[in-house]
């Protein structure tokens, strides 16, 4: 039955998004426009090694690229949760899915499971982009080494995600969580540039983010061929953020529910 | 006797901000007002219970508290053998209802798409869904639309869609919030008709409703709870509610008002 309910959000937010074709379509002209601007900037540096960027073969281009692919990828674990649960608080149909008989964990997890097949498809446009029109060399790339890396990143962002998707629960609008993390991955978790330019300080706040883990063991799987043996600490390190953050960002979605329905706002927004 | 519906002293307690304190500790005067006070009511297996009462007198609160959509502050009820606080997805599968709010459908989807997606939420399985859909469709008249998206419907049939995923997993407790809200006054008349003949008689379900109509109440109610300011002030059939009023030629606007503030 979770199978078949998850289904049936995944068909109900197809059927939604490919009724809005404009947007559909400006997606994916999006996608082909980021990569662009990271492609010139790239050029600017020439071929030029830079030492912060010698781990990962040196190149600024590819790092970003990555980085912005991954990065965006991981935006959308972090924020789907909260996003969708306000769209179904101001359409109003929260209330209709909250009465019918399924667990609340359930419904919040069917709820993005489209947004994150949508975002796997653009990652997927996105490398089809990077490897044909810009050159992108992904053959030392060790897919199956990134692959873990990736499911945990994916299950400690969704984790926070639903974290902050528990404060819209409660409170509506204003979720510091989202915007928090949004802020200190970009500017800190090696998103655009790696963290060993930032001075001292900075970098131990880096290395509390598990993007900080995420981005660089993505990035040393595809562009340096690391296995998963190599990676064994970003995993570890991930491994343990899924652990303690998953069950915990539960628990806090079930209250948010149960607090939402004390007060009476399950269908306020 | 065994009641489908009853309840326990049930009470809930909001509390509202009214304003803001000097004091940053406690930024916020906060009031708190009780919306449903110790409320015991009991309904029978097949009965249609009316509950009418003026604007903010708990009516919707004491609906939502019973399919588990808001948590008592107190007291407890019982829906179908299964206890609020304690037996939620049993109960909310047993259980059906229809708010006054026509926004509570997808708008991009079709009739039958939403149909089949609040289905799958009811655990029907893609079979028993599409038997559901025909079978519900045709009783409520709506075959011809379910292909056309939900935002080109009129408000009546937005309604009888709403009507229509509240009887898709078949419950036995049915209850409708202002049902008749909105519409105007045939498709209101066909509605009562229809709750009346189709859903009360024939399919033997146990309807609680909620309705400012007074004349409606009356023309739908097997027995009537009148509410105001979170007390059930009395209920029972037009009969003993005369007789409660001490004025056996009372209509309902006479018995209302003299129970209500209103």
């Amino acid at each position: 039955m979770f199978f078949r309910k998850v289904l049936v959000f995944v068909k109900r937010d197809f059927l939604i998004e490919s009724s809005y074709k404009l947007q559909f379509i400006l997606t994916w002209l999006n996608i082909f426009g980021s990569i662009a601007i990271f492609y010139f900037i790239a050029k600017l540096f020439g071929k030029e090694v830079s030492s912060h960027l010698g781990e990962y073969g040196g190149q600024y281009f590819p790092f970003a690229f990555i980085g912005i692919a991954f990065s965006g990828y991981l935006a959308i674990a972090l924020t789907s949760f909260s996003r969708n649960i306000r769209t179904e608080q101001m359409m109003g149909t929260l209330e209709a899915i909250f009465l019918s008989p399924t667990n609340a964990a359930i419904l919040i997890i069917a709820m993005s499971i489209w947004n994150f097949i949508f975002a796997s498809i653009s990652i997927l446009i996105y490398f089809l982009f990077g490897v044909f029109f810009f050159g992108i060399n992904l053959s030392n790339a060790n897919f199956f080494g990134a692959m873990i890396p990736f499911i945990l990143s994916i299950i400690s962002f969704s984790s926070i995600g639903i974290i902050s998707a528990s404060f819209v629960m409660i409170f509506k609008r204003g979720d510091p969580i989202t915007w928090g993390i949004t802020l200190f991955s970009n500017f800190l978790g090696g998103a655009y540039f790696p963290i060993t330019v930032l001075p001292n300080n900075l970098q131990f706040v880096s290395r509390l983010l598990p993007s900080t883990y995420s981005l660089r063991s993505i990035r040393l799987a595809l562009l340096q061929g690391y296995n998963y043996k190599m990676l064994i600490s970003d995993i570890s390190i991930l491994l343990l953020f899924c652990f303690i953050l998953l069950p915990i960002s539960l628990l806090i979605f079930q209250y948010a529910v149960k607090k939402a329905k004390k007060d009476g706002t399950l269908v306020c927004y | 006797m065994n009641y489908i519906v009853e309840t326990f002293n049930l009470s809930k307690k909001f509390v509202q901000i009214k304003g803001l304190n000097s004091s940053l500790f406690r930024p916020f005067k906060k009031k708190d007002t009780l919306a449903v006070n110790s409320v015991n009511i009991q309904v029978k297996q097949g009965e249609t219970f009316g509950l009418i009462g003026p604007n903010g007198a708990g009516k919707t609160t004491l609906i939502k508290l019973l399919c588990c959509l808001i948590l008592p502050t107190d007291g407890t009820a019982k829906v179908v053998g299964y206890e609020i606080l304690k037996d939620e997805e049993k109960l909310k599968a047993a259980i059906g209802m229809v708010g006054g709010d026509e926004r509570n459908f997808y708008w991009r989807l079709t009739g039958r798409q939403n149909l089949i997606f609040f289905a799958a939420l009811y655990n029907l399985s893609t079979q028993e869904t599409n038997k559901r859909i025909e079978y519900i469709s045709s009783l409520l008249k709506i075959n011809d639309y379910l292909d056309k998206r939900f935002d080109s419907y009129a408000t009546g049939l937005k309604q009888r869609l709403a009507i229509a995923r509240s009887l898709l997993h078949n419950p036995q407790v049915l209850f409708m919030d202002e049902p008749t809200k909105s519409l105007d006054f045939q498709t209101s008349k066909d509605l009562r008709v229809f709750i009346r003949d189709r859903l009360v008689h024939e399919q033997k379900k146990t309807v609680i409703f909620s309705t400012h109509n007074l004349y409606e109440a009356v023309y739908l109610a097997d027995r009537l709870a009148i509410m105001d300011k979170g007390q059930i002030k009395a209920f029972g059939t037009i009969y003993e509610l005369r007789e409660i009023v001490k004025n056996n030629n009372a209509t309902i606007e006479e018995i209302f008002l003299s129970l209500t503030e209103g």
